[in-house]
């Protein structure tokens, strides 16, 4: 077979613009897992109701009848949408996990199937069950684009690739380099020992689940001004989500961000030289074959023995 | 405790079985389609049609001075759910059923459903040929085929001037039922297809497979599908700069289709369905009910709907095994589509599809 470079280039350009919105929401699981050795399978769900949040505001902002130039429209719909997902994402944990903190770790497993549940049917209920798409005045700003040699760029796919660097940087930038990232990583590390020191484990807690639920949130906008949303979205998302955090090893940042880029193209390198019907066999081939040969993931580190 | 069990059965066998339905509470007829899920829409349209007929029998005095009632059931888009709504529709002693919305709901639920029962089913729109070649004498339609429409879509084609083209489908019944009609009609007259493959109905991401078109520089691509996937195939093409017009067929004929590709995007699209006055009576009507313009299938379950009725009122006997035999004399009713004779298999002859094509953000009538 006669590879077309342009073309590669082209199917890698695709992957690495839906992978970086499983990367966004990736980070949210892995985030808490490394704190709370909980899979928070809810997440997927906020990263759903955040689209629908900035669906929303635009659409509040329309009813208004406030017209503001598009890319000031779309900065008010991601901080609305960032920060009510915040909001949710803190709720969820007071009312749902922490609770249940020295339970069983079973407990809170269901208890976070149960809330996704909960949390999918009540958007349902909420805004039916049809596809909707993001008003056509900021899905059309962004359908035109560039081409790059052979490679056709949409303004689309810069501006998700754009935003969602911007966020892993920030995001990175904020755990190594800020008091509130070192008492993260203290708690991760170890809470008993984290609280010894002063650190108020409860607070640290709950802005990881803000800080992950926010980027799930902006995930969920980009995905809206590509796609269609609907109440069903967070499944598969999250379920994808899910598995980029495992490839790259769950409770790694850098791993999540690279476990979501790179599904991402294998994804679209399966949709695109093999078949769109095989695409996700592929993808969850390559998965079960990374975990053969590295049980915790790409990036992860094998856990010390205790002595 | 064993014959109180088998009392318990016998009589509850008596009264779904031994009770005429139609004695105690009226005649009763079923609609079923998809009422949530992605195809909501055109589930809504097609309730919202058999609705309309039966409240205008009722006002009329109802059938031999009883009052019809219809019966809801939603199939969720889902085989599976198909099969249990068809079951409860049986249950509540429907004499006929006007539904389903998709041909892999319809194809089942008849065989194994309504045939068994002797329940006559009308689909206003399942048009995959397979539904009235396997003999069943329950199943009608007053939509087309899509043997006709795949000829149909692939002759505009080629007389277009579309030479080389790209068939995708969703793998369902109906998409790639009628995705293999246009290819095959389209290679006899002359055309080339280059490309033939399936995406996964309710993924977002089409990009990669688009990609693969694109490179390909098709004049044409035909998808066979309904617009929840439609609508994103068209934007995400538009979006990797593929300019080759989407072609599709019925399942595609809906104003969200237009809304969920956008109306920049959808532009020139071009879709196959019968023709009919957007501004007749039956829309004004319907309007003025509903709130909304009638939907694709709106009109055909309102004429499946009234054929049943007219069966019911002439049958010489209101039950199943008559009604089903007096639907099956169907000849030139006059409908809002057209005037309806069904033929020995259920179909309609000489039934027609129309070329549509997306000027100026709504569907424009093309060729008849």
């Amino acid at each position: 077979m006669d590879l077309d470079l342009g073309i590669l280039g082209q199917q890698i350009l695709n992957g690495l613009t839906i992978g970086s919105m499983y990367a966004l929401i990736a980070l949210g699981y892995t985030m808490v897992y490394g704190i709370l050795q909980l899979i928070n399978f809810a997440h997927g769900e906020v990263f759903m109701i955040g689209s629908f949040l900035g669906l929303g505001t635009l659409l509040g902002l329309e009813a208004l009848h406030i017209s503001l130039p598009i890319p000031l429209a779309l900065l008010v719909a991601f901080v609305v949408a960032m920060a009510g997902a915040a909001l949710l994402g803190m709720g969820i944990e007071r009312i749902a996990y922490r609770p249940l903190r020295s339970s069983p770790r079973l407990a809170l497993l269901i208890t976070a199937l149960g809330l996704s549940i909960v949390l999918q049917n009540a958007v349902m209920l909420l805004v039916g069950t049809e596809d909707r798409t993001y008003p056509e005045a900021f899905t059309e700003a962004l359908i035109d684009g560039f081409d790059l040699g052979p490679i056709h760029i949409s303004y689309q796919q810069l501006f998700t690739l754009g935003l969602a660097l911007v966020l892993m940087v920030g995001l990175t930038v904020l755990v190594q380099r800020t008091r509130l990232g070192k008492a993260m990583r203290a708690t991760a590390q170890d809470p008993v020992t984290a609280g010894l020191m002063g650190i108020e484990s409860n607070r640290v807690i709950a802005y990881t689940f803000a800080i992950g639920s926010a980027l799930a949130a902006a995930g969920g906008i980009l995905f809206g001004l590509t796609y269609s949303i609907n109440f069903f979205i967070g499944y598969q998302a999250g379920l994808k989500a899910f598995i980029a955090a495992v490839l790259g090893g769950i409770g790694n940042i850098p791993g999540a961000m690279l476990g979501g880029l790179l599904l991402g193209v294998v994804e679209a390198l399966g949709a695109g030289y093999v078949s769109g019907t095989w695409k996700d066999v592929i993808a969850f081939g390559i998965l079960v074959l990374v975990l053969i040969f590295r049980p915790s993931g790409l990036l992860g580190e094998r856990v010390a023995e205790k002595v | 405790m064993r014959r109180f069990v088998t009392a318990l059965i016998a009589t509850a066998a008596l009264t779904s079985l031994g009770m005429p339905a139609s004695a105690a509470d009226g005649v009763k007829i079923g609609v079923a389609a998809p009422l949530t899920g992605a195809l909501a829409k055109m589930g809504a349209d097609i309730r919202n049609g058999a609705d309309l007929a039966v409240q205008e029998i009722n006002a009329r005095g109802g059938i031999k001075g009883q009052k019809v009632s219809l019966i809801i059931g939603d199939d969720k888009g889902d085989p599976r759910e198909g099969i249990t709504v068809a079951n409860k529709l049986v249950q509540t002693g429907v004499l006929g059923v006007v539904g389903h919305l998709n041909s892999g709901i319809s194809i089942p639920a008849s065989k194994e459903v309504y045939s068994p029962a002797k329940v006559t089913m009308i689909t206003p729109a399942s048009t995959n040929p397979e539904l009235t070649e396997r003999g069943l004498k329950n199943v009608f339609r007053t939509i087309g085929r899509d043997d006709q429409q795949g000829k149909d879509a692939a002759d505009y084609a080629l007389k277009a001037g579309y030479k080389i083209a790209v068939v995708l489908h969703n793998k369902n019944a109906y998409g790639q039922g009628l995705a293999d009609v246009f290819k095959k009609n389209y290679e006899n007259g002359g055309g080339k297809v280059l490309m033939f493959d399936g995406i996964q109905t309710g993924d977002k991401d089409f990009t990669p497979v688009l990609t693969r078109v694109k490179a390909q520089k098709p004049d044409l691509v035909f998808f066979g599908g309904e617009y929840q996937d439609g609508g994103l195939l068209v934007a995400q093409a538009r979006k990797i700069g593929l300019k080759a017009p989407l072609m599709g067929g019925d399942g595609l004929f809906d104003s969200l289709f237009i809304k969920l590709a956008g109306k920049k995007a959808a532009e020139g699209s071009i879709v196959t369905f019968p023709p009919f006055d957007k501004a007749g009576a039956f829309a004004k009507t319907y309007k003025g009910k509903y709130g909304a313009e009638p939907g694709a299938y709106s009109g055909y379950s309102y004429d499946a709907a009234k054929v049943l009725l007219d069966a019911i009122a002439k049958a010489p006997k209101a039950d199943r095994v008559s009604v089903m035999a007096q639907v099956g004399k169907t000849r030139s009713f006059k409908g809002v589509t057209g005037t309806i004779t069904f033929n020995g298999k259920g179909d309609q002859p000489g039934f027609k599809f129309g070329v549509w094509r997306v000027q100026g953000g709504d569907f424009q009538l093309v060729t008849k």
